[in-house]
C-alpha cells in the first residue's frame, strides 16, 4: 500500500498500471494514454478545426488576392506592404490606437480610483460596485444604440440644450468630437470591470500591513501609493492586458454608436476589416489586416507582461 | 473520503477574511469624507441616467421624447409603442430571447462537457506534451474572434455547416474552450490528487472519477465559466450576424435589435422600447445574481 502511494504520487495517471501485474503494465499504459486522449480529444479537435484552422486559412488568404468568389492567387507580401501606404488603413490604426491608449489609461485609472474608495465590505460599497459594473453584462451593441439615442442630433442632451436656446453639440456628427464620444462611451461601459477586479485584489492586502504603516505616520495617500498599489501590481498588469487586447478589437459599439462615421473618423481596425470583407472584393487584403491585428495584440500583451515582470524583479532583487 | 476533504477544497476559493475591527474603522473614516460622497454621487448619476432615460422614454410618444426627454411620463404615458415592439413580427426582440437562450444553454452544456474532461486530463498529467496542449489552448485567447470570422465561414463551408445553427453552436463552443479550460485546469490543480487515488482504488475509471468526484468539487470554477460564457454568448453580435444569414430564420436578441434599429434609428418610439426589451431581463437577472456574477468573474484574473 505504501509502495502504491509512492508510485501514484509521482505519476497519478499510472495508478491502474502500477496496480496491475508486471506483464499487463504496458497494455495498461496504452489504455491510460487512450483514456487521456479520449478526454482531451474532442476539445482539441473542435478547437483546432474552428479556431486554429481558420487562423491558418487567414494567414494563407492574407498572401492572396482573393475576392471571396473566384480562385485565390498567391501574391506574396503585397497585402502587407499595402497596410502601411493605404490611408484608410492608417486612419483606422490611428482611431484604434487612440481608443486603446486613452481607453486603457482611463479605465485602469478610474477603476483604481473607485476601487480604492469602494474596497470596504459594506452594503453601500457593494451597491456602488454593482452600479459601476452593470454595463458589462449588457451587449456593447445595445449600449451603443442607447447612447446614440441620448447623444444624437435628436437625442436627450441636444434636445435639452435646445430648450435652453443653446446650439446642439455634434457628439456623434462632428468629426472633432465623435472619436472622443466613442472613447467616453467605451470607458463608461468598461471601467466597472476594472473596479471589481481591483476591489477583489485590494481585499487580499493584509490589514496589518496598512495598520503598521498608519502607525508609522504614513498618510492615506502614501499608504495607497507606496503600499497598496504596488501590492496589487500583478492584477493591474492583468487588467491592463485585458483592456488593451479588448479595446484593440472594438467593433460592436462602433457599429451601433457611430457606424464608423462621420467621414470614417471612428472606423476601428476591426470595423474596417469586416467592412472590407463584406464589400466582397478585398478578402485577401482584409485577412492580412486581421493577421496583423492578431500579431499586434499578442505582441502588446507579451510586452506589457514582460515589462511588468522586469519591474517586479527590479523591485524585489 | 470525500466527506473529509470537501470542506478543505470548498474553502479555497474564498478570500481570507479581513480582520473585522480594522475594516469598520477605515470604513467609518471613509464614509465621512465629502470627496468620497462627491465621487460616488458622480458615479451614480453617470451610470444611472442613461438607464433612467431608457425606461421613461420607452413609454412616451415621439413628440414627448423630443420635447422633454428627462420627464417622467405621468400624464402622457403610453404603452402603445411598447406593445408594438413586443408584437412586431419582423424584428421581434422577444422572439430573439428564445433562440438566444437556446444558444446559451447549448453552448454552456457542450463547453462544460468538452472542457471539463480535457482540463482534468491536462491538470492531472505530469507529461510535458500534455502541458503543451494547455499552451495550445492558451494561444487561442490572443485570437481576435471578430477579425478571423471570415476564415471561419470558409471552414464551415468546407465541412458543410455554413449558415446552420450547428455551425454557429460549434464555433461558439470552440471560442469558449480556451478560457474555460484555463480556469478549470487552475482549479483542478488545487484539488488534492489523493482524492483521485482513493477513487481509483475504489475501482472508478477516469471518466467516473472526474464526473462523480472531481466535477462536483469544481462548483466555483464551473459557476465562473457558466457566467462568463453565458454573458459572452448572450451579448455576442458578430458570430450570429455573420454565421447565420437572415434567410436562416433564426435571430438572437442582438441581431434582432441590429436589424430593427439600424432601419429606424430616427424613430425613437421604436428605439427605446426595443432597447428596454433587450436590456430589462439582463438587468433583472444581474440584480438577482449580482454577487455571484461579480465574484465569479474576478476569480480567474485575481488568482491567476
Amino acid at each position: 500500500m505504501v509502495e502504491l502511494a509512492e508510485l501514484t504520487r509521482r505519476e497519478p495517471r499510472s495508478c491502474a498500471a502500477s496496480a496491475a501485474p508486471g506483464s499487463g503494465r504496458r497494455r495498461a499504459h496504452v489504455r491510460e494514454a487512450a483514456v487521456t486522449f479520449g478526454m482531451m480529444g474532442p476539445a482539441v479537435l473542435l478547437y483546432t478545426v474552428l479556431t486554429v484552422v481558420p487562423v491558418g486559412v487567414a494567414i494563407y488568404l492574407s498572401f492572396t488576392d482573393w475576392d471571396g468568389f473566384s480562385t485565390a492567387k498567391v501574391i506574396g507580401w503585397e497585402n502587407y506592404q499595402h497596410l502601411f501606404d493605404d490611408p484608410s488603413s492608417t486612419d483606422a490604426w490611428y482611431v484604434t490606437a487612440m481608443i486603446t491608449a486613452i481607453g486603457t489609461a482611463s479605465m485602469v485609472g478610474a477603476g483604481l480610483m473607485y476601487a480604492l474608495i469602494l474596497k470596504g465590505r459594506s452594503r453601500t460599497n457593494s451597491f456602488f460596485r454593482a452600479v459601476a459594473y452593470f454595463p458589462h453584462v449588457i451587449s456593447a451593441l445595445i449600449l451603443g444604440y442607447l447612447w446614440a439615442a441620448i447623444l444624437g442630433t435628436n437625442g436627450a442632451v441636444n434636445n435639452t440644450l435646445a430648450t435652453f436656446g443653446m446650439e446642439p453639440i455634434g457628439f456623434l456628427f462632428d468629426e472633432k468630437f465623435a472619436l472622443y464620444t466613442l472613447i467616453g462611451v467605451i470607458v463608461w461601459a468598461g471601467f466597472g470591470f476594472n473596479v471589481v477586479l481591483f476591489v477583489a485584489a485590494l481585499q487580499t492586502v493584509p490589514a496589518e500591513l496598512l495598520e503598521a504603516a498608519a502607525m508609522d505616520g504614513a498618510s492615506r495617500r502614501q499608504i495607497n501609493l507606496r503600499i497598496v498599489v504596488p501590492m496589487i501590481a500583478p492584477v493591474i498588469t492583468v487588467a491592463t492586458v485585458l483592456n488593451l487586447v479588448g479595446l484593440l478589437r472594438a467593433y460592436d459599439i462602433v457599429v451601433s454608436l457611430t457606424g464608423g462615421g462621420p467621414a470614417g473618423s471612428t472606423q476601428t481596425f476591426t470595423y474596417l476589416i469586416l467592412a472590407r470583407s463584406f464589400e466582397g472584393t478585398k478578402v485577401g487584403y482584409a485577412t492580412a489586416q486581421a493577421v496583423f491585428l492578431m500579431v499586434v495584440s499578442a505582441a502588446l500583451a507579451l510586452v506589457v507582461t514582460a515589462l511588468r515582470n522586469r519591474q517586479d524583479q527590479a523591485a524585489t532583487g | 473520503m470525500v466527506v473529509v476533504t470537501e470542506p478543505k477544497v470548498r474553502d479555497r476559493p474564498r478570500t481570507a477574511p479581513a480582520s473585522a475591527p480594522e475594516v469598520s474603522r477605515t470604513e467609518r473614516r471613509e464614509s465621512r469624507s465629502p470627496l468620497r460622497w462627491a465621487l460616488l454621487g458622480l458615479l451614480f448619476v453617470v451610470m444611472i441616467v442613461p438607464v433612467y432615460l431608457l425606461v421613461v422614454n420607452a413609454f412616451k410618444s415621439q413628440q414627448d421624447i423630443l420635447d422633454s426627454p428627462f420627464s417622467i411620463p405621468l400624464s402622457g404615458m403610453t404603452f402603445e409603442h411598447m406593445s408594438a415592439a413586443i408584437s412586431n413580427p419582423q424584428y421581434n426582440v422577444i422572439g430573439g430571447y428564445g433562440f438566444t437562450l437556446f444558444l446559451v444553454i447549448t453552448v454552456d452544456v457542450l463547453c462544460i462537457a468538452l472542457a471539463g474532461p480535457a482540463a482534468y486530463a491536462i491538470a492531472r498529467s505530469l507529461k510535458k506534451r500534455t502541458q503543451l496542449v494547455l499552451l495550445y489552448f492558451l494561444a487561442g485567447t490572443f485570437i481576435p474572434g471578430a477579425a478571423v470570422i471570415i476564415p471561419v465561414i470558409y471552414v464551415l463551408r468546407e465541412i458543410g455547416l455554413a449558415n446552420t445553427v450547428t455551425g454557429l453552436v460549434a464555433h461558439d463552443v470552440a471560442s469558449t474552450l480556451p478560457v474555460s479550460i484555463f480556469l478549470f485546469v487552475g482549479f483542478i490543480r488545487t484539488i488534492p490528487v489523493d482524492i483521485d487515488h482513493a477513487a481509483t482504488i475504489d475501482g472508478a475509471g477516469r471518466y467516473r472519477t472526474f464526473w462523480t468526484i472531481i466535477f462536483p468539487l469544481m462548483r466555483p470554477a464551473v459557476v465562473t465559466v457558466l457566467i462568463l460564457n453565458s454573458i459572452g454568448i448572450w451579448n455576442d453580435f458578430i458570430s450570429p450576424q455573420i454565421l447565420l444569414s437572415p434567410s436562416s430564420g433564426h435571430y438572437t436578441v442582438t441581431t434582432a435589435i441590429y436589424a430593427g434599429i439600424s432601419q429606424y434609428s430616427t424613430d425613437l418610439t421604436k428605439v427605446f422600447p426595443n432597447l428596454l426589451l433587450a436590456i430589462a431581463p439582463v438587468i433583472i437577472f444581474f440584480i438577482y445574481m449580482q454577487r455571484h456574477i461579480i465574484s465569479g468573474l474576478t476569480v480567474g484574473a485575481v488568482k491567476g
